[in-house]
């Protein structure tokens, strides 16, 4: 564990340099976010409507919080680098080493993305402040309830990119593998919550990655119950015991399939 | 004159045409990227679904005339994608001093740049866009109006991001800024131009181009005019040359790092 705890140490040292790097790449967010206010400004005709249930400042400290968990833990070294580890055969170099490859790429993950998610969260909350006003009925007692169950959220996330990047192992290409998860998760449970959708696809989306990884922490944090919290950190539990079981047969298996040629 | 421009196109479309067929050497991959692309696209019809749950009517669009948007944005982001990808990368280039391979060449140096590279996954983004005009409605004018604003909104889309991208010759940090901002451009084209405030119209038609690579087309489409037609037109000429120009002005300060490469 020490081990894993100092790539992540490293890595994060290593990103503080690169600060400016994450406030201009924060143009596309900005963007993002600029494009959903004027479109929910649009869509409700006055600050009291409600539409399926959400007002106008639910709704976009709903698309907010999404976005910044989406934009905010995105990175190129669960989709890119590990698939052309895999492609390249360079991921020959990693498994001989004295550490898990999979842990080694979620510490590696974490340290590149704290910084960028710390900004990301100051920044939106600072955005969301000055276009709707505060959250209705926020309390700060809530953040350290709300911190476990996006902190979970971010791990499954990535343990979920991580089994979807294996996939190379067997075809060179996961990419568009990915595009589908990320369809998946910014239709379904960023760009709209759960209650927009009908409601039989409701019932299915409440089993789903969705609910774990961004409709859970998203409606926690705009609707905060004590009885929330406990059933959405259970399932995430429940998500995190058997995707990393299923990650380690994935890698194992694909590790016995890897056929590197010199180099 | 015309020779070297009848050449220069023709070496342009040679070098596509092999992008395409190396490409092409794995071919599950290359077909699982096109189609996995059109399926990506159109999950995004999801969402309009429930907007127009919502409301019957979204920025002076209708559903069809939404689709037809999206079908603008993915084509001419495929098109420029297909011809031009490295354009959106050029900025790796100029940072880390690699365009000595291309400033051997006896062609124009940003052309050869620009088509040296095709995205396979784009190929999905431009057939996406005729099944959107499908959805839509085919006629001949329709198609004709169509592929035309295509070809004129993805090269409106590649000059303004060779402006963006050329600010690295200037700036360390213009490849961030040159990606924020062709993703700005990409995203903004998705959403109907009606849901902004008049100022951000402006911007649209003018410094950020969307409005010429892809709503003025919609809308020309819908209901044609001269004025907006010869808006576009005038307006993919200037773009094109200033791009040319600022690209030529920051080749000047470009500096090699004699790093050894080749194209295959």
């Amino acid at each position: 564990m020490r081990k894993y705890l100092y790539i992540y140490k490293a890595t994060l040292i290593e990103n503080l340099q690169y600060i400016s790097n994450i406030i201009l790449g924060m143009i596309s967010f900005f963007v993002t976010i600029f494009v959903f206010l004027n479109l929910w400004d649009y869509m409700y005709a006055d600050s009291s409507e409600l539409i399926n249930g959400y007002n106008i400042n639910q709704m976009v400290w709903y698309v907010l919080i999404g976005e910044i968990l989406w934009y905010g833990t995105r990175n190129k070294t669960l989709t890119n680098e590990i698939s052309n580890d895999i492609k390249s055969g360079n991921i020959a170099y990693n498994i001989n080493k004295p550490y898990n490859y999979v842990f080694y790429i979620i510490s590696k993950h974490f340290g590149e993305i704290t910084i960028k998610f710390i900004t990301f969260i100051l920044i939106g909350s600072v955005i969301g402040r000055i276009f709707v006003g505060k959250i209705i009925g926020f309390s700060l007692v809530s953040i350290p309830f709300i911190m476990i169950v996006v902190l979970l959220g971010v791990f499954i996330n990535s343990i979920i990119r991580i089994a979807i990047s294996v996939i190379s192992f067997w075809i060179e290409d996961s990419n568009p593998f990915h595009w589908v998860y990320d369809k998946f998760i910014l239709i379904f449970g960023t760009i709209f919550p759960i209650e927009m959708f009908p409601k039989i696809l409701q019932s299915a989306m409440i089993f789903s990655p969705i609910f774990v990884v961004n409709y859970g922490p998203a409606k926690l944090i705009i609707n905060f119950t004590f009885e929330k919290f406990i059933q959405i950190f259970i399932v995430q539990i429940i998500y995190i015991v058997i995707l990393v079981l299923l990650l380690l047969l994935l890698y194992n298996k694909g590790v016995r399939k890897l056929n590197v040629n010199g180099g | 004159m015309l020779m070297e421009v009848k050449s220069q196109i023709k070496v342009m479309f040679l070098s596509i045409k092999y992008n395409i067929m190396k490409q092409m050497t794995n071919k599950v991959t290359f077909i699982t990227n096109i189609l996995f692309m059109i399926l990506n696209n159109a999950s995004f019809i999801l969402q309009w679904i429930i907007l127009f749950n919502i409301k019957d009517e979204i920025g002076g669009y209708t559903f069809k005339e939404v689709i037809l948007l999206w079908g603008m944005a993915a084509s001419t982001f495929g098109l420029s994608h297909i011809m031009f990808y490295k354009a959106f990368h050029m900025s790796d280039l100029i940072i880390n001093g690699k365009l000595d391979m291309f400033l051997v060449q006896p062609k124009n140096v940003l052309i050869n740049i620009i088509t040296s590279d095709t995205s396979v996954s784009a190929i999905g983004d431009l057939l996406y866009g005729y099944i959107c005009l499908a959805i839509y409605g085919i006629t001949f004018k329709n198609i004709i109006l169509f592929s035309l604003f295509t070809i004129t909104g993805a090269i409106v889309i590649t000059a303004f991001v060779c402006i963006c991208s050329s600010t690295s010759f200037w700036i360390t940090k213009g490849e961030i800024l040159a990606d924020s901002l062709s993703s700005l451009v990409i995203h903004i084209a998705t959403y109907p131009g009606g849901i902004f405030k008049d100022t951000i119209k402006v911007l649209l038609y003018t410094i950020i181009p969307v409005g010429v690579s892809s709503y003025l087309g919609v809308d020309l489409i819908l209901a044609f005019n001269i004025k907006g037609f010869i808006y576009i037109m005038v307006f993919t000429i200037i773009i094109t040359i200033l791009a040319f120009l600022v690209f030529n002005k920051g080749l000047k300060k470009y500096s090699s790092s004699n790093l050894m490469s080749s194209r295959i």
